[in-house]
């Protein structure tokens, strides 16, 4: 770890407050987090504990009140929109809970819809067509290609939006409870392909869940108690 | 662009999208059908207004008042001096000098004009005094004279010559004088070919202006004319203009000009101009300065209030109208803020993997453009289509339906009359497609507002 260079992403104080009819009900309570290139971290904590709110922050969905995201060096939340768009299309992959595919579009199309939203047209759209295609069939979704999200299975879906959310080989892949919605045999599925993914690419992954099993799989584990980063534990997995 | 790729998606999943476009087009269409009607109701409206009114009318005042300074004169009076004067200017079609006076028209002749008086059977009439060659170079009466009646079958003998001889007239003694008389005062009192009439009027002493005596005199129809004015032809008679010069004597050859100009819209107030200047220095009428130039009048001086009211008319139709421009733009608005809520989650979606505001602004705003576009054009075309085919539709309507829609009795002409007016279809198009993207804008507005977490939050 010694000669692994700054963190990719470093969360410095974060907190986050709501307005709860009358009162002010703060869920982060200055959250501090690095996480290293080519990481995978596991985020745990019970329900409510705030960590979606937390990943919508990392995301640059969600402006804390205070504190800083530094997204590859840069104060994320202190460049101007189209910045944190830039950020979001290409440092970030976002995979949700429940999948989020556009129900207008295919599988192929949804899997190439960043490289759409960051202007590629003709032949370098084509490039991540041949891209989203390839990966899409590695996946197994080789017959999948031009049917809509309404057609497929949750499984089906994931593995869609995790090829999304890889498109633009984004150094950090953020995962909100990714197997939340799925049962455990097609979960385990799909975490095997993301964790072959993140091998072969090596990008970071921060993991929100709160399954031990996924867990044990991962080189650092950290906990989340009411809006506070309460511990740290690293084991070294060999990749 | 993604908004363009984005925006095809979504309008062709989504079929309630087209009820944007129907709005639009439907709109459109209507206000351009009906605009066209419209106008062609108002053309034609103006032409029966104008009926065979020429361009300009020269009429001199005899008013002893405007000649101090030694700056006017009397005018001259005679018919060949003016018309050169005139026709000299190069933008005049053509002059015809009239000898305009009122009367009464006793429709029964001499023998009951004493129970006709007291019983007030009696029209007043304009007596107009033309030279029949002169009037075919400034108003239409010679296609007036022949022109297809519904009413009156009591035409001249020789439309070159109306006041020629009458086939089967035989009078006793002396022929009377001829008059051409408009159809509906034919109608009216029942007057044919070859049947006499008594017209009475009074005669003004030149010198002092005050009525001198009332005379009454024979005349014998000649035959009837149709103006499309059916108030001019319910009023006018024309006679010869020796006659009248002869009746009322006192050296005046005409007491007014028809002039009918190259080109009225372009040219009037020039010619109007030029003419009293010339008119004033070869002595026929007063010095311009002194008049204002009242003595040479447009035809649409003497229509000014209703051709006023017929544009005020248009212009509160245009009012009324964009009210339905509103109601499209509305449903514009209605269908596109549905979508916005609906696709929540989708702009959550964008905002992730890397749009900006703009671009999900674009996004649905495109989606606008595209109704906006496509309803514009199709309702364009269909509102043209059916201008230039009204009258067929009408008949197949007609047919199907059982009855007559355009009921041509309560019109003076027998087809649904359209003009297809540039700029005012220029206005609906753009005014539609204007009021459609601006419905488009404030639900797209609102999109780009929308906060990403809270449409990512749910399933
Ligand atoms: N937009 C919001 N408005 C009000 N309260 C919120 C909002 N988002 C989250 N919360 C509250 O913040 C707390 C943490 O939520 P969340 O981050 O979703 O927890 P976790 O993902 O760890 O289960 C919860 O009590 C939740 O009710
Ligand atoms: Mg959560």
């Amino acid at each position: 770890m010694s000669e692994t260079n700054s963190p990719i992403l470093s969360v410095r104080n974060v907190r986050r407050a709501f307005k709860a009819g009358e009162r002010n009900l703060e869920v982060l309570h200055g959250v501090n987090l690095d996480v290293a290139p080519r990481e995978r971290l596991c985020l745990m904590g019970s329900s409510g504990a705030g960590k979606t709110t937390l990943l919508n922050i990392i995301g640059l969905l969600d402006r804390p009140d205070e504190g800083q995201v530094i997204l590859k060096g840069q104060d994320a939340w202190a460049l101007p929109n189209s910045g944190r768009a830039g950020l979001r299309n290409h440092t970030l992959g976002f995979v949700f809970q429940f999948y989020h595919l556009l129900p207008e579009l295919n599988a192929l199309e949804n899997t190439t819809l960043p490289a759409r939203l960051a202007g590629a047209r003709g032949a370098r759209l084509r490039e991540f067509r041949e891209k989203a295609e390839k990966s899409l069939i590695a996946f197994g979704l080789g017959e999948r290609l031009t049917h809509r999200p309404g057609k497929l299975s949750g499984g089906e879906q994931q593995r869609v939006a995790i090829a999304r959310a890889l498109l633009m080989d984004p150094p950090l892949l953020i995962a909100d409870e990714p197997t939340g919605n799925l049962d455990r045999t097609t979960g385990d599925r799909v975490l095997n392909l993301l964790f072959e993914e993140q091998q072969k690419r090596d990008f970071a992954l921060l993991l929100v869940t709160h399954d031990q099993r996924l867990a044990q799989r991962c080189e650092r584990v950290v906990h989340m108690e009411d809006g506070l980063i309460q511990a740290d534990s690293v084991t070294p997995i060999p990749h | 662009m993604y908004q363009t790729f984005l925006s095809f998606r979504y309008l062709r999943a989504r079929p309630i999208s087209w009820i944007g476009v129907a709005g639009i087009f439907v709109a459109v269409a209507a206000l351009i059908l009906i605009l066209s009607i419209m106008s062609g109701f108002l053309a034609e409206t103006r032409s029966h207004l104008r009926g065979s009114l020429s361009d300009l009318l020269i009429q001199p005042h005899l008013d002893r008042n405007l000649m101090h300074e030694g700056r006017s004169i009397l005018p001259k009076r005679d018919v060949p001096g003016i018309l050169e004067v005139i026709l000299a200017d190069p933008l005049v079609e053509g002059a015809s000098a009239h000898y305009t006076w009122y009367g009464m028209l006793a429709a029964a002749g001499r023998e009951r004009m004493q129970s006709d008086v007291t019983f007030g059977d009696l029209a007043l009439v304009k007596l107009v005094g033309i030279d029949p060659t002169e009037e075919g170079t400034v108003s239409s009466l010679r296609e007036d004279l022949v022109r297809d009646s519904l009413i009156s079958d009591e035409q001249v003998a020789d439309p070159d010559d109306p006041f020629g001889p009458i086939p089967g007239y035989e009078p006793d003694g002396r022929p009377l004088d001829k008059v051409l008389i408009g159809e509906q005062l034919a109608r009216f009192w029942g007057l044919r070919r070859g049947r006499t009439l008594e017209l009475v009027t009074a005669v003004l002493d030149p010198e002092t202006g005050s009525p001198r005596e009332a005379v009454s005199r024979s005349f014998v129809v000649a035959g009837t004319f149709r103006s499309k004015n059916n108030e001019f032809d319910l009023s006018t008679l024309y006679l010869p203009r020796s006659v009248m010069a002869d009746w009322f004597g006192s050296g005046r050859g005409f007491t007014d000009v028809a002039v009918r100009l190259k080109d009225y819209e372009g040219t009037k107030t020039e010619a109007q101009k030029s003419l009293a200047n010339k008119l004033h220095e070869a002595g026929y009428l007063h010095d311009p300065e002194i008049t204002g130039g009242s003595e040479i009048r447009t035809w649409e001086d003497f229509q000014r209030s209703m051709l006023a009211a017929i544009e005020n008319e248009k212009g509160l139709l245009g009012i009324m109208l964009s009210l339905v421009l509103l109601v499209a733009a509305f449903s514009v608005f209605a269908i596109l803020s549905m979508l916005v809520q609906e696709k929540r989650r989708d702009i959550g979606v964008l905002c992730a993997l890397g749009a900006t505001q703009w671009g999900v602004m674009g996004t649905f705003l495109m989606i606008g453009l595209w109704e906006a576009l496509l309803g514009t054009l199709l309702g364009l075309a269909a509102g043209i289509w059916s201008s230039l085919n009204i009258n067929a539709i009408e008949q197949a309507l007609s047919n199907t339906f059982g009855f007559q829609i355009f009921n041509r009795e309560a019109y003076a002409f027998d087809h649904i009359p359209t003009v297809i007016e540039g700029s005012g279809v220029a206005a609906i198009v753009i005014g539609a497609f204007a009021a459609s993207l601006i419905a488009a804008a404030l639900p797209a507005w609102r999109a780009a507002r929308l906060n990403p977490v809270e449409g990512l939050r749910h399933e």
